[in-house]
């Protein structure tokens, strides 16, 4: 049958199908209005600024580049369409114009999208995420971090400032730091490779067996967060999950002395699983 | 291989120089892939062997060094036979025309070299089976450690390789008795050596791996 | 060798169909291989979207069928088998196949003017051994402990026996292995038929961008997977004979220990070349595309060609911003993150040369060229969202966060697929003498992009907001339960995704053997293989064609009556 003498039974048949992407549509409108939260909400450690400027620095440049990109596809569409009397204009592009036309629009891309992220993204390493606190300085807080299927196992020194002595904070899963002061990570897996993702905080690194990572952070405000695995570890790899509380320096001097009393308190000779430490690496 | 079915004409038309150079092109190709698969082993032995700290590590009954000498020797000398072998074959090539009789000792000499060639390279095998039997019987055992897993792992890679190109070189052989390949039809004969001189060269470096350095 | 005889036809319905060395017979083989594992692989896809969706509810349908014993409900273990099979099978079972083996045999040999591939043997062993490894690949789902759960990425010690016992670890790699010596043998069969069997005329600079993408991928393949084949094989070693390759000596009884992050390095030196050995292929086919739909010559062929060498010769070189939080140097860190940014210049001036092409042009908007569009809009959307992902300190926040499975599903899924979709609908005609239907076709078309963008653009949100990948249920997080509801958009979105190839699907078999019947040249390209009468003999080209001009030739001014033609004619003065 020809296009033109459409089947009335097709027709009813079509328009009813096409109500589906219309109630896919209505579907996904309503979720997309009940989202409670878009984005990674507000940030709560030093590197958060850095982030977000950069984030929202690569999409203005990569919106921007997209929409060029559009309008370019979308002209020809609606102005260059075949039709009775009207010729393609014959171009080869390989005029001397035309490639440096192509070497300039290439260069001002790189020095635009590239080179200027590249610049801001090495700033940031280097005064954030790379500039590791050496780890005599005053104020650092060292955790060790020992991943495991599935939980996370943290150790912070306690009082004495020594990793290897009774006073050793362990906790599983519950992670308590000063706010306003580095705190430095040593992390490493029991079994297969882990990765430690603080949202709120804007970190992430994987453990692995075998090696430790060094990472850091300083939390900038107080209050409970999230902590998360994100490196593929097993069936409960979403189920590995913790808390990250950030007390403000009183309170977490008050915490760290009652937290090494129990520890003390508590410090079993025989039990060597919870022994577990091991020299710093910087 | 006797001088009349050398002398009788070849049953199969000779090859090409278009199609000699199709088919070799084809195996520089692979050979040039299956170098990087090597580069990979390779590449991961010398960063694996950086991480420990004496090498060989100590405490660990090691493979016989004489005896790999003696297996990278026969090895050598197998690449060689099928080196001189193939050079008889194109003297053949150049020969016809010069009479029958240079032909038939060029496909006779051909077809025994190639056999010093196959029969040192099954030698090379037996003598790599008894590197591994002597070493498994020391107590050395592929699960027992990296200098293990490495020696182990890399070596029976390659010898699954050196299977294969020995049933390649036996088919050569083969072929060249019931008058497959000769002067006139050389290519096969040609890429299959090329390859058994690649397998010569990955084990002249996992020699100078485990042995020398 | 095949380029100069014409070989007798075959005459046995094993030698015609089974055991062919006709490329155009390996092609059509290759396509309904691929395309049985592409339904397969999107299934697995609806029901990864389920799972996520509905968490602990039992599938539809499917669900009684697959997991009886926990009533129709995906259990953890098993939605990560899921996930590892689908990324497998998508890239290795259904892409490759369809773009390389399907088009690649297709294409070569008809668009330089040859018989068949310089190696018929190789060519037909090649497909027979990626069928042996999708049987391995579909045993490995019914040993007794299951499939892969380890990521498509296959990371030890999680792929080792430290993180999962079973034969089906095992028989995942033997799998890729075996993939993977197929793609070599296509690749070797490839590269020395374009450099030795092109037709008299037919220069390097004459061919279509077809074959240059599919020439560029074949180098890939080539030099390549030999990587991740011997990573494997390390692999299959440590689990089936101990071995210490990727275990390190923490985990050992005794003795020293190897290095689970030599893996990631050789799995990723292998890794991202091969996704641009996915999309190379449909660049070189969406460059021909809008040249033959504009009606126009290819804009700037020569640097569109020395554009995909460009990304050729640097992919080996980037695949360092995979391992951003695994522990790398900062130096190795910052040189992965420079080249990185510098290898998406060539891909911009490919943006540049298409928008170019089409510019002026006079638009014939087919449903192939419809596609080779929609290449541009999603691979301009993915591909731009791989800046966030080069920048280290970006990344290192969205790193195994769903942006990343919507930057790749855009750049290689919907890219790749859509260039794949493009050349199904181009050479339909030529390959199966009947055209498939143009109204279902951009039925396809529309009822395809717009859900997919929904799909990949509302998971760069999730990314954004901090949802991992690889979760088996979303909720279990407090962090993440606000994010449920992107969850269900996506599903939904996904559902209508996975609905509208089903139109395809039945586009496809009915105009197999129902659809109208097509003309020698219906859509008036002047490439040789259009050159051929339909159904194509098995020798091709009765007289080897001598070349001259290239394959873009469209609306020269000297031609008269029409706006193209073949590339065995001379233009006129």
């Amino acid at each position: 049958m020809s296009r033109d003498q459409s089947h009335p039974r097709a027709r009813r048949a079509l328009a009813a199908l096409s109500l589906l992407p219309l109630l896919a549509a209505g579907v996904a409108a309503q979720e997309a209005a009940v989202v409670e939260r878009y984005g990674p909400g507000p940030a709560a450690s030093t590197f958060g600024e850095p982030f977000q400027y950069l984030f929202w620095l690569i999409t203005t440049l990569v919106s921007v580049s997209f929409a060029i990109v559009l309008v370019l596809l979308l002209v020809p569409v609606l102005r260059d369409r075949a039709r009775p009397g009207h010729k393609a204009s014959y171009d080869h592009g390989r005029s001397l114009h035309d490639k440096r036309f192509t070497a300039v629009v290439s260069v001002i891309v790189f020095v635009v999208l590239d080179a200027w992220v590249l610049v801001v993204a090495m700033a940031d390493l280097r005064d954030g995420y790379w500039k590791i606190p050496p780890p005599d300085a005053p104020g650092v807080l060292k955790v060790e971090v020992l991943a495991q299927q599935w939980a996370w196992n943290f150790r912070t020194p306690g009082v004495d400032g020594e990793f290897g002595t009774a006073d050793d904070v362990l906790s599983t899963n519950q992670l308590t730091v000063p706010e306003g002061r580095p705190v430095s990570l040593n992390l490493t897996s029991k079994d297969v490779i882990h990765a430690l993702f603080l949202p709120d905080m804007r970190l992430k690194r994987d453990a692995n067996p075998g090696a430790v990572n060094v990472a850091w952070f300083e939390a900038t405000r107080a209050g409970e967060f999230d902590i998360l695995c994100a490196e593929l570890c097993g069936y409960a790899h979403y189920q590995m999950h913790g808390k990250l509380h950030v007390l403000d320096q009183g309170a977490y001097d008050a915490w760290e002395q009652e937290a090494s009393r129990l520890a003390v308190a508590a410090f079993d000779t025989e039990d060597t699983e919870a022994h577990w430490a091991w020299a710093w690496q910087e | 291989m006797t001088a009349t079915s050398a002398t009788a004409a070849l049953p199969l038309p000779r090859e090409s120089a278009r199609a000699r150079v199709d088919a070799t092109l084809g195996m520089l190709f692979f050979i040039g892939s299956w170098s990087m698969a090597f580069g990979t082993l390779f590449l991961s032995f010398l960063i694996l062997r950086d991480r420990v700290g004496t090498w060989p590590p100590p405490g660990i009954a090691l493979p016989s060094f004489p005896l790999a000498s003696l297996a990278t020797a026969v090895l050598l000398g197998s690449s060689v036979a099928l080196h001189l072998a193939l050079r008889r074959a194109r003297a053949g090539r150049q020969a016809t025309g010069a009479g029958t009789g240079a032909t038939a000792a060029a496909a006779r000499g051909f077809g025994a070299l190639w056999a010093v060639g196959l029969g040192l390279g099954c030698a090379f095998a037996a003598l790599q089976w008894w590197l591994w039997w002597a070493l498994l019987a020391a107590g050395t055992r592929p699960e027992a450690g990296l200098y293990e897993s490495l020696f182990f792992g890399l070596t029976w890679v390659h010898a699954a390789h050196v299977a294969i190109a020995l049933l390649a070189l036996l088919w050569v052989q083969v072929g060249i008795a019931c008058g497959r390949y000769g002067s006139q039809r050389i290519v096969v004969a040609q890429n299959s050596a090329l390859f058994w001189h690649f397998m010569d060269a990955v084990w002249v470096l996992l020699y100078l791996g485990f042995f020398v350095f | 060798m095949s380029g100069d005889h014409i070989h007798p036809e075959p005459t046995t319905f094993l030698r015609k169909h089974v055991f062919s060395f006709d490329h155009k017979v390996i092609a059509k083989q290759f396509l309904w291989f691929g395309m049985l594992w592409l339904l397969i692989g999107g299934v697995m896809a609806m029901m990864i979207r389920w799972q996520l969706a509905n968490p602990g509810q039992p599938v539809p349908v499917l669900g009684a069928l697959l997991f009886p014993r926990t009533g129709g409900v995906i259990d953890p273990a098993s939605y990560n088998m899921l996930f590892t099979m689908h990324g497998t099978i998508m890239i290795f079972l259904g892409l490759t196949p369809v773009l390389i083996g399907c088009f690649g045999n297709w294409c070569i040999p008809l668009m330089i003017g040859a018989r068949d591939m310089i190696f018929p043997t190789l060519n037909m062993l090649s497909f027979w051994t990626v069928f042996l490894g999708g049987m391995v690949g579909l045993w490995s789902m019914f040993v007794p402990l299951g499939a892969s759960e380890a990521g498509w990425t296959g990371y030890p010690t999680l792929s080792t026996t430290v993180g999962t016992q079973g034969t089906g670890e095992t028989l995942w790699a033997v799998a890729v292995f075996l993939i993977g010596a197929s793609s070599i043998m296509g690749g070797i069969n490839y590269i020395t038929t374009i450099i030795r069997l092109r037709a008299p005329g037919m220069g390097w600079m004459d061919m279509p961008l077809t074959v240059w993408g599919l020439f560029f991928t074949a180098v890939l393949n080539v030099l390549f997977l030999p990587v991740i084949g011997s990573a494997m094989l390390l692999l299959i070693m440590d689990r089936v004979f101990g071995t210490a390759f990727y275990v390190p000596a923490s985990l050992l009884t005794g003795g020293s220990g190897g290095d689970p992050i030599l893996y990631q390095h050789l799995f990723w030196i292998f890794g991202h070349p091969e996704v641009y050995i996915l999309i190379l292929p449909a660049w070189g086919i969406v460059a021909d595309l809008l040249s033959f739909f504009a009606r126009k010559p290819a804009f700037g062929y020569k640097v569109t060609v020395g554009a995909m060498f460009a990304v050729t010769v640097l992919s080996a070189v980037v695949y360092g911003h995979h391992m951003f939080t695994t522990g790398l140097s900062a130096m190795l860190g910052e040189s992965f993150m420079l080249l990185t940014m510098i290898i998406s210049v060539p891909g911009e001036i490919l943006f540049f040369n298409w928008l170019h092409t089409l510019w002026k042009g006079s638009l014939r908007l087919t449903t192939p060229m419809l596609f080779a569009m929609g290449v541009i809009f999603v691979f301009g959307l993915g591909g731009l969202t791989g800046l966030y992902l080069a920048t280290i300190s970006t990344d290192i926040f969205l790193h195994d966060t769903y942006f990343v499975v919507g930057h790749f599903h855009l750049t290689m899924a919907a890219s790749a697929l859509f260039g794949a979709f493009g050349a199904t609908y181009f050479f339909f005609p030529k390959m199966f003498g009947r055209m498939l239907d143009e109204r279902l076709g951009k039925l396809h078309f529309w009822t395809t992009i717009i859900p997919l963008t929904v799909v990949f653009s509302t998971m760069f949100v999730s990314g954004y907001s901090g949802m991992p990948r690889r979760y088996y249920d979303h909720t279990s997080a407090d962090y993440l339960k606000p994010l449920q509801h992107l969850n269900v958009l996506t599903s939904v979105a996904a559902f209508v995704l996975g609905a509208s190839q089903l139109i395809f699907a039945w586009n496809f078999v009915r105009s197999r053997w129902w659809g109208k019947k097509a003309v020698d040249n219906p859509w008036e390209i002047g490439t040789l293989d259009w050159s051929m009468p339909t159904p194509v003999p098995h020798y091709n080209f009765k007289e080897i064609p001598v070349v001259h001009t290239g394959p873009h030739e469209f609306s020269h001014p000297a031609l008269k009556g029409r706006d193209w033609i073949p590339q065995t004619e001379k233009l006129p003065a």
